[in-house]
């Protein structure tokens, strides 16, 4: 009776542990993006000037895409390294940010005390955040020179994960692009 | 607002410095680049900003809806899609900015004609299957849509068992009540037979 019991126990127990155990290996913040080896989303955007950027005529370059806001803490603590990237790969790399659900006089004002890595072009009805399926600020996408997404980074990008990325589209062949 | 302290600059620098510069570096700036047009004179109309849905989507493959046909069917599509920002909401019980846009989104392609099955692949594919309120029956999940009957029916079973065993140790115990009643009464006649 006491090995029945065991058994009976085991089996209710060890599937629960199990699922568990492959749970807590995961963040559940994280949820990996389906369009990561997908075409990027074509979308064209005016920034705060007014200036119109279009993707679709980006290609053949690396893109760096920040959606990013400034009521956004990890947004904050980003933007030094942002700003040296685009510093660094000026040229060779394009970086842009999309404003997430922010006021552009806000975004223009800490643009103005602290610099800007690039463009920050202006999402007013939310569909390109939507066509990328961002949950929230930052959400980083990587796209290489066939206006694929590499990569993509949840909340503040690290100087690694900037570093081997941007490496790995920049080492890419030029004639790869289609 | 306040001046940003993130990274320190110094350990960002010496990180981004692991490559060597380029020309193109040196050629190429970033702000007057390709895809960056001249802003537009003031009051001028520039059509087709933001993202082309349709695109991704291909044809549509219904009949674009309007009026209360419109209403019901992003109702419908909006109950089954997940709020990002929320907590097991849909975007049609969130107030939230983006359930806001996404309902937007999901209201201008049933306009256009995409079916509720389009519409709710176009979130899906964006945002993953997280994103469905009620996951798809396949792999993993259908530990999600099994697990009920299949308690359900294990409890039903060992109750069924419980009972059955009842049941036959009743039995056993009324045999035995009968016998030793049996036994009482041969007994009995014995007694007075030989009293």
């Amino acid at each position: 009776m006491n090995r029945k019991v065991l058994l009976i126990g085991l089996g209710i127990c060890l599937p629960v542990l199990l699922v568990l155990g492959f749970g807590f290996r995961h963040d559940p913040q994280i949820v990996e993006s389906p369009l990561i080896g997908q075409p990027a989303p074509s979308f064209r955007l005016a920034d705060l000037d007014g200036n119109i950027v279009d993707l679709e005529e980006l290609r053949g370059t690396p893109v760096v895409i920040n959606f990013w806001a400034t009521y956004c803490v990890p947004c904050w603590v980003e933007h030094p390294l942002l700003m040296e990237g685009a510093r660094r790969w000026q040229g060779e790399i394009h970086f842009l940010g999309v404003i997430f659900q922010d006021d552009p006089d806000l975004i223009a004002q800490f643009n103005a005390e602290n610099g800007t890595w690039g463009p920050s072009l202006i999402d007013e009805s939310g569909r390109v955040a939507i066509a990328y399926g961002v949950y929230g600020p930052p959400e980083t996408f990587f796209i290489d020179r066939d206006g694929t997404i590499v990569d993509k980074a949840i909340g503040a990008v690290s100087p690694e994960q900037l570093l081997n990325v941007a490496s790995r589209m920049l080492v890419q062949p030029a004639a790869a692009t289609g | 607002m306040r001046r940003v302290t993130g990274i320190p600059a110094a350990a960002v620098a010496l990180l981004l410095a692991a490559l060597p510069p380029t020309a193109a570096a040196l050629a190429q700036s970033q702000d007057a680049g390709p895809g960056v047009d001249q802003p537009p004179a003031e009051g001028e109309y520039r059509p087709g900003l933001g993202v082309e849905a349709s695109r991704e989507l291909g044809d549509p493959q219904g009949e674009p809806l309007s009026g209360e046909e419109l209403d019901r069917a992003v109702a419908l599509v909006a109950a089954d899609i997940r709020c990002p920002k929320c907590q097991a909401l849909s975007i049609a019980d969130s107030g939230a900015s983006s359930a806001q846009a996404m309902r937007a989104e999901a209201r201008s392609l049933l306009a256009s004609g995409y079916t509720r099955d389009q519409v709710v692949r176009y979130f899906e594919q964006r945002y993953g299957e997280f994103v469905l309120l009620e996951p798809r029956a396949r792999g993993l999940n259908l530990i999600v849509w099994t697990a009920p009957a299949a308690t359900v029916l294990a409890g039903g079973l060992l109750v069924a068992r419980r009972l059955r065993q009842r049941r036959s140790a009743d039995e056993d115990l009324n045999a035995y009540l009968r016998q030793v009643e049996r036994d009482d009464g041969d007994d009995g006649d014995n007694g007075e037979t030989e009293t």
